[in-house]
């Protein structure tokens, strides 16, 4: 389940992040995540960042493989 | 079928399909009858095409156009889908008790400046006024006729194993407008509909070649119902390449946000082309010099395997189906 | 230097030859990725993906759709629900169908903007319908939270709340492997998982683009090969091992746990959230008295047997005849990522 969309942080401000999805953009909840900054990304879902992404898919997978074999 | 009308059955898709079969056509069957855009009549030594078309949207003004504008676009657009030259145009107003004189003027005014566009006349109306709560704002409805290019023959039938299938432009920025204006999920993007008058696009394309198989204008239901209904209507395959599908990224965007599907997305200004493979890189070349088709691409083929089906090639390099057209278009977030 | 040749994670699942695995994908989006990708079209026949109960939507009992319509007819609320929650059909009908007869279903994108609605039109009894897993609870949680500290009277969810964790537990032996629905792991983090492979049961978990879907596979089927005990997070750029704190203690705070009805699967032990006593004046069932519901799914539908892998969407009697996506009789045909529904459309 859950349609996550990762999403850029445009502006935090009082628990309320305005999020940018390739030039879709939307006021989520920043409450659930502790520090918040103009820039980073966030897993969307349901209105609320959920996570922090803090790589891309590329290096995630190659090191996981890499992990493997 | 249901015992009631659901909003289901006005999406565009198989619902409506099942409407029209069991209800209106079971009724109305004669030769003429069609499944196209328009009908085509053999009037004296003059072969013309005829249309209507009803108009509801909400809201009535949106990025890019209002529903007077999105009126006249329909019907020209579903007659130059046949070939055919828009001539003349009559329309119908249901009006809600209450609806401002300024915003009907502006839809007037958009209404006849499309028109001009489009070289068709507006020749005769009727106009009516609704009880508030009656009608929703305005609804228009326009019926047109049109004269068929000679040596031109455009059908959903028509579709053949190696033909190539185009698209006018990057799909669902219509859907994806009024998605946003009605403002319904407080998401923002720079987009704005495509709502266009397309007889100068089929003019400019039928100078290229008369030997164009079927030109489908992808309204209600996008380009995804569209590409089934002629899978269906020709009998025959069509195989997508996924990642050739123009879609802006706003669009994207949004359709991420709510689990949306680019390719069911309702158009107003894109048609859908399927042509020999070897005219279709002219076609192409001849769209992109036009101010509503320069994104126009080959998106696949007509196969002989797998009739009645939308197979895609996917990013990855694998085959998938497209999922059928279903019923009204909902959000899909967990 | 010699450079060694890099394998990719699709060589290793088209190369598989090994005995029979069975891999169950929890997540409904995962369903719906995997065959959006087409990615059960280059699995070798001896890899058998089985889609679970992990779509919040196929899973919501039918009495929690009658209970919805109750509210919507009978007291005349306005009912705010997630998108595809309108299409499930109910004893009689569906929220569609409530429409149809007058009812105000609204979808919406989040539960807080149900409860901004209830503040912007004070005079409509606005009732949330609160499905979903760990990752949807928290909205919720924070919808009533605000509806409370602002003292909205109008305000009220409907809970079918549910927690993955019990639910792998009454599955187990239905796959040999899971694939663990990345975006619940966020909140719940990868300890939670952790804890089920000293129980005998093994997955990974698992994020939601295209590489990480086949990267996920494929350490699932080396890992199985190797035949030990296993968990892996596979989707260590979102999941961290405690997860969300915050979005935990937001369901704590709103959320105790309560046994819970699963379409199809029937009642399981703990498998649920519902409202703490100090948010009942937030809890439509408690707020509008409602009776209890025994919802009744129509007795040819096989929707159980096909959420716990015991038998493929083709073999229930009604599937593609009188039950098709655009009229539903399970509710795995209702979302497009119900394994029903995903099934019809692709594989058909």
């Amino acid at each position: 389940m859950c349609v996550g969309l990762p999403a850029r942080v445009v502006k935090v401000k009082d628990g309320t992040a305005l999020v940018d999805a390739s030039g879709a953009k939307r006021e989520v909840s920043a409450a659930l995540i502790d520090e918040l900054d103009p820039g980073d990304y966030v897993m969307v879902h349901a209105g609320v960042a959920i996570a922090k992404i803090t790589a891309d898919d590329e290096e995630e997978t190659d090191a996981l493989l890499e992990d493997l074999l | 079928m249901s015992k009631t009308v659901t909003l289901a059955h006005g999406a565009g898709g198989k619902q409506t399909a099942e409407l029209i079969d069991q209800v209106f056509k079971a009724h109305f069957a004669n030769p003429q009858f069609t499944s196209d855009d328009a009908a085509v009549l053999n009037i004296g030594s003059e072969k013309l095409a005829f249309t209507t078309d009803g108009f509801i949207v909400s809201p009535y003004e949106f990025p890019g156009g209002n529903v007077g504008k999105l009126s006249i676009c329909g019907t020209v657009n579903d007659l130059a889908c046949m070939g055919a030259k828009p001539l003349y145009m009559t329309c119908a107003f249901v009006i809600e008790e209450g609806f401002p004189m300024d915003k009907l003027e502006e839809i007037a005014a958009a209404m006849e400046k499309t028109a001009k566009e489009a070289g068709v006349c507006i020749v005769a109306g009727d106009t009516k006024v609704a009880g508030k709560g009656q009608v929703d704002g305005v609804f228009i409805t326009t019926t047109g006729i049109g004269q068929i290019m000679d040596g031109v023959q455009t059908s959903g039938k028509l579709a053949k194993p190696g033909d190539a299938i185009i698209v006018t432009g990057d799909v669902g920025r219509h859907g994806c407008t009024i998605l946003l204006a009605r403002d319904e999920y407080g998401i923002d993007a720079d987009v704005d509909s495509d709502c266009a008058p397309l007889w100068g696009t089929v003019e400019s394309m039928f100078s290229v070649t008369k030997d164009i198989h079927v030109v489908r204008d992808a309204t209600r239901g996008g380009v995804g119902t569209v590409l089934y209904e002629i899978a269906e209507q020709s009998n025959v395959g069509i195989r997508l390449n996924a990642e050739d599908v123009p879609v802006d990224g706003a669009v994207k965007g949004v359709c991420g946000m709510l689990g949306l599907e680019p390719l069911y997305l309702a158009c107003e200004g894109r048609l859908v082309i399927i042509a020999p493979k070897e005219e279709a890189n002219g076609i192409v070349e001849e769209l992109r010099k036009g101010k509503y088709s320069a994104n126009a691409a080959i998106i696949g083929e007509i196969t002989e395997d797998m009739p009645g089906r939308v197979v895609m090639t996917t990013e990855i390099g694998a085959e998938t189906l497209l999922p059928q057209p279903g019923g009204e278009l909902l959000p899909r977030i967990c | 230097m010699e450079e060694k040749k890099k394998i990719t994670a699709r060589e290793i699942i088209e190369n598989y030859d090994g005995p029979k695995l069975r891999i169950m994908e929890v997540c409904g989006t995962h369903t719906h990725e995997i065959f959006r990708l087409g990615i059960r079209n280059i699995l070798p026949e001896n890899i058998e993906l089985i889609s679970g109960p992990g779509c919040p939507v196929c899973v919501t009992p039918v009495g929690f759709i009658d209970e919805a319509i109750m509210l919507a007819l009978e007291h005349d609320c306005t009912i705010m629900t997630f998108g595809d929650l309108v299409r499930v059909p109910g004893t009689e009908m569906s929220l569609a169908g409530a429409r149809a007869k007058g009812a105000r279903i609204q979808p919406v994108y989040t539960p807080t903007d149900a409860y901004e609605y209830a503040k912007e039109h004070p005079d409509e009894q606005v009732v949330f319908l609160a499905v979903g897993f760990e990752t949807t609870t928290p909205s919720a949680c924070m919808a009533v939270q605000m509806a409370k500290k602002d003292g909205l009277t109008n305000f009220s969810i409907l809970t079918a709340n549910k927690t993955m964790t019990n639910a792998y537990r009454a599955l187990k032996g239905s796959a040999d492997a899971y694939l663990y629905p990345g975006h619940v792991n966020a909140i719940t983090g990868a300890k939670s998982c952790e804890q089920l492979a000293d129980e005998g049961i093994y997955g990974v978990i698992c994020g939601f683009t295209a590489k990480e879907i086949l990267t996920a596979l494929a350490v699932t089927i080396v890992k199985l090969q190797e035949g030990k005990p296993f968990f892996k997070n596979c989707y260590p750029r979102v999941v961290t091992q405690e997860g969300s704190i915050s979005g935990q203690k937001m369901i704590e705070e709103t959320m105790e746990p309560c046994d819970s009805e699963w379409r199809g699967l029937g009642i399981i032990p703990e498998s649920g959230l519902q409202l703490r006593e100090e948010y009942a004046a937030y809890d439509a069932r408690k707020k509008f008295a409602l009776p209890k519901v025994e919802g009744k799914p129509n007795p040819a539908c096989r929707c159980g047997d096909v959420l716990q892998g015991k038998c493929k969407p083709s073999d229930c009697k009604v599937f593609g005849t009188g039950c098709t996506p655009q009229h539903p009789v399970g509710a795995c045909m209702v979302s497009n990522e119900g394994t029903c529904a995903a099934w019809y459309a692709y594989n058909r």
